[in-house]
């Protein structure tokens, strides 16, 4: 009972974690250019191909590991090729959001939703056209597994699954910090509470919102690198599932706030986990519900912070 | 009559109003006017009357000649629409028009709902008579016959100034809260703006409660003064004191010693 | 008074009175428009096949785009975005699926009236709630109570989980007007009643929104605060509105799940159908009344026929709807006036179409060059 109270906790938090990583780069994306992305899912999923064959070349290279020590090599090279396919999304952020999303930030957001669905739509093809419709998988998974990590202490637990919380931390940990403490974070907060004031004391808005779109894809596809080396495929239709969900998250910690993200993705994970595990039918109800709720409770979110990164 | 009874309303350290008394409409048809410095209480104490603010305390309370003698109404708790309905009118100190419609179709608007037919299904060129008559007499009071096919977001901001107490007017108010109607306004066309609202006011013999800061209007049109200060009453009385009460001057100048 | 019967002269103007709408009208040009309109609509299960289309595909497009159609009575006049309609499309179809095939209910009127039933009165329960909502937290709202939709019936036993609910009693489909059909028979008869229903529907809609009702709407849309200081009770307006938009597409939804004898839910309550019709407004048109339907037609084909004439057929349905944000984004109907005006300036003109191709490669062009800029940029950093 103990262990699968424990067990079941932390597939929720390593599920979290997952969706911290897509609904950041949501709730960044929302609190600093006031766009709804719907297209975010797909940024997710390209993120997973391109770590498909980005991660697949790389493994390539180096032996199959043998011990502890080479499956721990094994697993540095699988995060390096992971953050060099989240780097690809970088530029195809920043064109996205300089090509089509700039012309449109004073029109009414209905059109905001309908561009963003159409990029959703060109996406799904453009991926189909780089991998074809059938799901890959770099087959990393089992590899992953032999880095010794709960064994430690005693207990077994996937060692994929806790890199991604580890790795995720780590994410939220650089987030905070660079909102909080770089210049260019700070720079980003400043435009994002008063657009005027800042191009008045000499930032350039246009590039502060690419930079920060590219962010956003770029934290979406390193979710869906996580999602790639892991028991999953990569497949077309990933995207939309993860991007509802990120709504959901990012309603519940208070739109544009990262720690409220973060809050509310370990939240989901952890209740839809319990679900599963509890009472199955109301797994995929339970995230809406417990939005629903903050939504008419509190709408401002747990952290609530409308339009403001915090 | 329209009274204030001890209204306080607190936004976090803030004490807005603080216990504010207050009657407004002591004659039928009296012109009062707020002022007071900046941060004095004066829009918040129109947002408790007119309920877009629940004061944290203290009751609003309308009362009404019947067969001979006063009856109270304590009206806190209704909320702004019915208050609309129980003749307790505002306009707002930046402008709340129905910007996509045209003059006359804004002043429409107003008019059907004074008429109680915003629920009708009828459509707009079939028979509502009495409220198209109400709708050419408003224009033709605020000399806006001439505008009444303009879209209300390219209008002038004097138009719309006066667009938005024509509304108000349309919904045939007992008590007319004003909040700045000048403000914006051009110096020489402030007069024009009083001027055509007092005009209309007295034709209806509507009791106006007037936000303003330009005390020479103040001297010209107001019966009674109300000053507000830090949250309180600090004057009530008549349009002289303005002359007389030093320590007026003193608190309007917001000067401090 | 004008030689031919209903043409009026008002303020100027021709204007064509239709029966039933005292005060209302047409222009000429936009008669011929509705009278083609109407005469598709009837001949089109004979038409259809003729020029290659798939009949009941088409039909279903209607379909969508009378439930947004419903939808656009928000998004038009209370300017509210509601991303949760596929509640009372999906809740029109289950409504007709859970009568059918646990209640034995055979007679497709009587399954409609329930479908309508149904989810109408899951408007009005999502609109109590959601009424004093705007904006992006409107929208929000509407998706959560969809969504949870949904996902209960995606994961209940009553509903049949994933793979849906025959819409059969005992094998055979539900009878019309009391009567079996043929397979034929049945689409016709369904096709014709609900154009008929649907005819009805549309001139109450038009009727509504040139209204004082449709005028408070507007006002709501236009200036909440003001609205409710002139006296109108917003929040019971919205509700009002929205329990009406969602019972067209409670009717819509019903219909479908008469016409497709099946209803799963991820054709019908998934929060993407929700997406779906209100870009179908804003394809056809939002700011008209019948450019949703035509909106919903023509998504609906692309969505669904387009992958059999390319491969890559969600790009060509997001091409389009890009073209619709950035060229023309008052939709297909809401832009014939303007596409009018420019066909008859340059049929005057034929110069200018010069100017037109030059100012349009300029556009291309200066649009090329940001690109490469933050390209650039992002590649080089600055200089």
């Amino acid at each position: 009972m103990i262990e699968s109270f424990v067990t079941h906790t932390l597939n929720g938090l390593y599920y979290g974690f997952i969706l911290f990583m897509i609904a950041s780069g949501l709730t960044i994306i929302f609190g600093v250019l006031g766009v709804l992305n719907l297209a975010h899912g797909e940024l997710y999923a390209l993120g997973a191909f391109v770590t498909f064959t980005i991660v697949g070349y790389l493994t390539g290279l180096v032996a199959s590991p043998t011990g502890p020590v080479s499956a721990l090599v094994f697993a540095v090279v699988v995060l390096l090729g992971s953050l060099a396919a989240a780097a690809v999304l970088l530029p195809v952020g920043a064109i996205v959001e300089s090509v089509f999303v700039r012309p449109i930030y004073e029109r009414a957001e209905v059109y905001q939703l309908l561009l963003t669905y159409a990029l959703l739509l060109i996406f799904i093809d453009v991926m189909k056209f780089g991998w074809g419709a059938t799901p890959v998988d770099p087959g990393v998974y089992s590899t992953l597994n032999q880095v010794p990590t709960t064994e430690l202490v005693g207990f077994g637990y996937p060692s994929y699954n806790v890199i991604v919380m580890v790795v995720g931390l780590a994410v939220f940990l650089w987030l905070v910090w660079f909102f909080d403490r770089s210049k260019t974070g700070r720079i980003v907060r400043a435009t994002a509470i008063n657009r005027d004031m800042a191009t008045a004391i000499g930032v350039s808005t246009d590039r502060t919102f690419t930079l920060v779109f590219a962010m956003g894809a770029f934290f979406a596809g390193f979710g869906g690198a996580m999602v790639s080396i892991g028991p999953g495929t990569a497949f077309l239709e990933m995207g939309l599932d993860p991007l509802v969900l990120s709504f959901v998250v990012i309603v519940i910690g208070g739109l544009g706030s990262l720690k409220g993200a973060f809050v509310g993705a370990l939240l989901v994970g952890v209740i839809s986990r319990w679900a599963i595990w509890q009472y199955p039918p109301v797994e995929l109800a339970a995230p809406f519900a417990v939005m629903l709720a903050i939504l008419l409770v509190k709408p401002e979110g747990l952290f609530g912070t409308w339009g403001e990164i915090e | 009559m329209l009274e204030a009874r001890e209204l306080r309303k607190e936004f976090g350290e803030l004490r807005a109003t603080d216990d504010v008394s207050v009657r407004f409409g002591k004659t039928e048809g009296e012109r009062v006017f707020i002022v007071g410095p900046n941060g004095a209480g004066k829009t918040t104490l129109v947002n408790l009357l007119t309920g877009l603010l629940e004061p944290d305390r203290g009751e609003v309370v309308v009362h009404r000649e019947q067969n001979g003698s006063t009856v109270e109404r304590d009206i806190t708790e209704m909320a702004p629409e019915k208050r609309v309905k129980a003749g307790l009118v505002r306009s707002f100190q930046i402008v709340h028009v129905f910007e996509e419609m045209t003059v006359r179709e804004n002043v429409r608007t107003a008019a059907l709902s004074r008429h109680e037919k915003t629920l009708s299904m009828r459509s707009r060129d079939d028979g509502h008579g009495d409220v198209e008559r109400d709708v050419d007499d408003l224009l033709a009071d605020f000399r806006l016959e001439g505008i009444e096919g303009e879209i209300a977001e390219t209008l002038p901001h004097g138009d719309r100034k006066l667009l938005d107490v024509a509304m108000s007017f349309a919904l045939d108010p007992e008590y007319l809260l004003l909040d700045e109607p000048t403000s914006g306004v051009a110096t020489q066309e402030k007069e024009y703006v009083i001027e055509t609202i007092v005009e209309a006011s007295e034709a209806e013999s509507v009791t106006t409660v007037t936000i303003e800061h330009d005390m020479d209007l103040v001297k010209e049109y107001a019966d009674r003064l109300v000053v507000l200060h830090d949250g309180q009453v600090f004057r009530e009385g008549d349009p002289d004191l303005l002359e007389t009460d030093p320590d007026l001057r003193r608190v309007l100048l917001g000067v401090d010693e | 008074m004008s030689r031919f019967p209903l043409v009026e002269d008002r303020d100027g103007q021709t204007v064509v009175r239709i029966p039933l709408t005292r005060g209302l009208g047409l222009t000429p040009l936009q008669t011929v428009f509705a009278f083609l309109g109407l005469v598709g609509l009837f001949a089109l299960p004979f038409l259809a096949g003729l020029v290659g289309l798939s009949w009941e595909r088409l039909f279903r497009g209607i379909l969508f785009g009378l439930a947004a159609v419903g939808l656009n009575l928000l998004l038009r006049h209370t300017e509210l975005v509601s991303f949760g309609h596929a509640a009372f499309f999906g809740g029109g179809a289950y409504g007709v699926a859970v009568l059918a095939a646990h209640y034995n209910v055979s007679e497709g009127l009587l399954l409609l009236l329930g479908a309508v039933i149904v989810g109408t009165t899951l408007a009005v329960v999502i609109g109590y709630f959601v009424a004093g909502y705007v904006d992006i937290y409107f929208a929000l709202l509407t998706l959560a109570f969809n969504q949870v939709l949904f996902a209960t019936v995606f994961r209940s036993g009553f509903f049949n989980y994933n793979d849906g609910l025959q819409v059969r009693i005992g094998g055979d489909r539900p009878t019309l007007f009391f009567l079996e059909w043929t397979t034929l028979g049945y689409d016709l008869v369904l096709y014709y009643t609900t154009i008929v229903l649907m005819l009805v529907m549309l001139l109450a809609m038009w009727k509504l929104i040139n209204s004082p009702f449709g005028r408070a709407l507007d006002a709501i849309g236009q200036d909440r605060t003001r609205a409710r200081f002139i006296g109108i009770p917003v929040e019971k307006y919205v509700w009002l509105s929205f329990t009406i938009s969602g019972l067209y597409g409670a009717f819509a939804g019903g219909v479908y799940a008469l016409l497709r004898l099946h209803v799963q839910p991820e054709p019908t309550l998934y929060v993407f159908v929700s997406g779906e019709i209100l870009f179908m407004a804003i394809l056809g048109g939002f700011t008209t009344l019948v450019g949703p339907l035509i909106g919903g037609i023509i998504l609906v084909y692309l969505l669904e026929a387009a992958r059999f004439w390319v491969e890559y057929y969600h790009a060509l349905t997001g091409l389009v709807l890009l073209a619709i944000v950035f060229f023309m984004p008052k939709g297909i109907v809401g832009s014939l006036p303007d596409f009018n005006a420019w066909v008859a300036g340059r049929v005057r003109e034929p110069g200018r179409l010069q100017e037109d191709v030059r100012s349009a490669t300029a556009a291309v062009r200066e649009g090329v060059d940001r690109a490469t800029t933050t390209v650039r940029i992002i590649v080089f950093g600055v200089k």
